[in-house]
């Protein structure tokens, strides 16, 4: 794959979710790094600067809205869109995701074709 | 020579070493066919997502087949749309669906309850009838089994008899909870005709989950059934409206504050609190004199959200221990 193509940072501590959003964004012409908790996508966002990433909300030592919110007061990373991955999709939580600055969210269980398609209309729109 | 005790000593240890030696193989072999399977599920892992791309499974043995239908199976909880009709095609093409929806006519209630569940897992709406008629079953696991998966399967058509199963206790509660959960927005339309039903227990049910599914589309509904004949239906309205934080149902709520059942008062009281209606002060610090020790320290509670001011100035002798208790954690900042 070249180098040219978009880092993608898919970050969920379930391994069945990982690979699922992985695998479907490589298939897509994406390049992806992977992480398992939220403090290892926000160290692996800073080093790597992906263009886009896909947080799972419930993750281990950092939630996908904290990382979301640390990624947002960084310069490299300050406008590198966030999709948040959420089992829960109540108003408040939608909202909370907004807040904290991500771009859009999916709910789970999720359609990887839609999941695709979001990020492909994300990073079009860049 | 060995006498008797001496005799049966060394069969003791006898019987004691192969025992532990046993116990050790069994260890070894169990951790070895995990390690195995571990192995097996990195190896054909590519493959099941693969197949949730639309391509063919690959031919494989016994022992891996097994394994990949595992981890298919697994992939069905997290997806949805095209992929997961994939997983469904697999299934039946396979014949597990089959396989699994004659077990559910087996004799046996463990071999029927573990078809219910296995099929929860294999995305095929061809199972959707069978399990809608094993909610019926009667053993309770089966009826658990069945109503967990067809949460899964996101089966529209369940919401009503899962409602009932709910609301009967003929399921347990967490797992036709988690089902209704699962089908989400889905499980709208019927709960709002629920609502009005004439059986008191699955109107109770319904209004309790419009509090957590709805929106506020549906406060005309629960605030109709503020004035239902069953206190408990009034009480799990008024919660429901206080969970939705039904700020423009605040005036019909507040009215509930009066209602002669005193868990109904406690339940208005806890919903103005989460509502955060200021209008209801007075309403509340008149109730936390009640001489119903839950509805008064739910007042005094809610009161403490609203408008900690009144609390703080109320005449403390004459409204009551609540006011006073409340009075002080806030004046602590507790």
């Amino acid at each position: 794959m070249s180098e040219h193509e978009p880092l993608v940072l898919v970050a969920d501590d379930d391994e069945d979710i990982q690979s699922l959003v992985a695998f479907r964004l490589e298939r897509a012409g994406y390049r992806v790094v992977t992480a398992s908790d939220g403090e290892l996508a926000l160290s692996l966002a800073l080093e790597q600067s992906p263009d886009l990433a896909v947080l799972d909300v419930m993750m281990p030592r950092l939630d996908g809205y904290e990382v979301t919110r640390r990624l947002r007061q960084h310069e490299a990373t300050k406008s590198m869109p966030v999709i948040l991955l959420t089992a829960r999709a109540q108003e408040a939580d939608v909202e909370r995701g907004f807040e904290a600055g991500a771009d859009d969210y999916i709910r789970k269980p999720f359609s990887p074709q839609e999941l695709r398609a979001r990020v492909q209309a994300i990073l079009g729109r860049r | 020579m060995l006498d008797l005790f001496g005799w049966v000593s060394v069969g003791l240890a006898g019987a004691t070493g192969l025992f532990v030696a046993v116990l050790v193989a069994r260890r070894i072999w169990l951790m070895r066919d995990e390690r195995s399977r571990a192995e097996s599920e990195e190896r054909l892992r590519p493959f099941a997502l693969a197949l949730l791309d639309g391509e063919p499974a690959p031919a494989l043995s016994t022992r891996d087949a097994e394994v990949f239908a595992s981890i298919v199976a697994r992939y069905s909880a997290h997806i949805r749309g095209e992929a997961e009709r994939e997983i469904g095609r697999f299934f039946e093409e396979s014949g597990a669906v089959e396989s699994s929806l004659a077990a559910l006519r087996d004799r046996r209630a463990w071999r029927r309850a573990e078809a219910a569940y296995a099929l929860g897992d294999m995305a095929s709406t061809q199972a959707i009838p069978p399990l809608l008629r094993a909610l019926s079953d009667s053993s309770r696991d089966v009826r658990g089994a069945a109503a967990r998966s067809l949460g899964r399967l996101g089966a529209d058509a369940a919401v009503e008899p899962l409602v009932r199963a709910l609301a009967h206790e003929e399921v347990p509660r967490s797992v036709a909870g988690q089902a209704l959960l699962e089908l989400g927005d889905a499980t709208l339309p019927a709960l709002r005709v629920l609502a009005t039903d004439e059986d008191a227990g699955l109107r109770e049910t319904a209004v309790e989950l419009l509090g957590i599914l709805g929106s506020p589309a549906d406060e005309p509904i629960l605030v109709q059934r503020l004035r239902d004949s069953s206190a408990e239906v009034r009480a799990r309205a008024t919660r429901a409206l206080g969970r939705l934080a039904a700020a423009k149902s605040a005036d019909a709520v507040r009215t509930a504050l009066e209602d002669r059942i005193p868990f109904v008062r406690a339940a208005a009281a806890r919903a103005i609190g989460e509502i955060g209606d200021r209008g209801s002060a007075g309403a509340l610090l008149e109730l936390a004199e009640d001489g119903s020790h839950d509805a008064a320290q739910a007042a005094a509670r809610a009161l403490a959200r609203v408008d900690a001011r009144i609390l703080q100035e109320a005449d403390r002798r004459r409204s009551g221990p609540h006011v006073a208790e409340f009075a002080d954690r806030v004046a602590a900042g507790l």
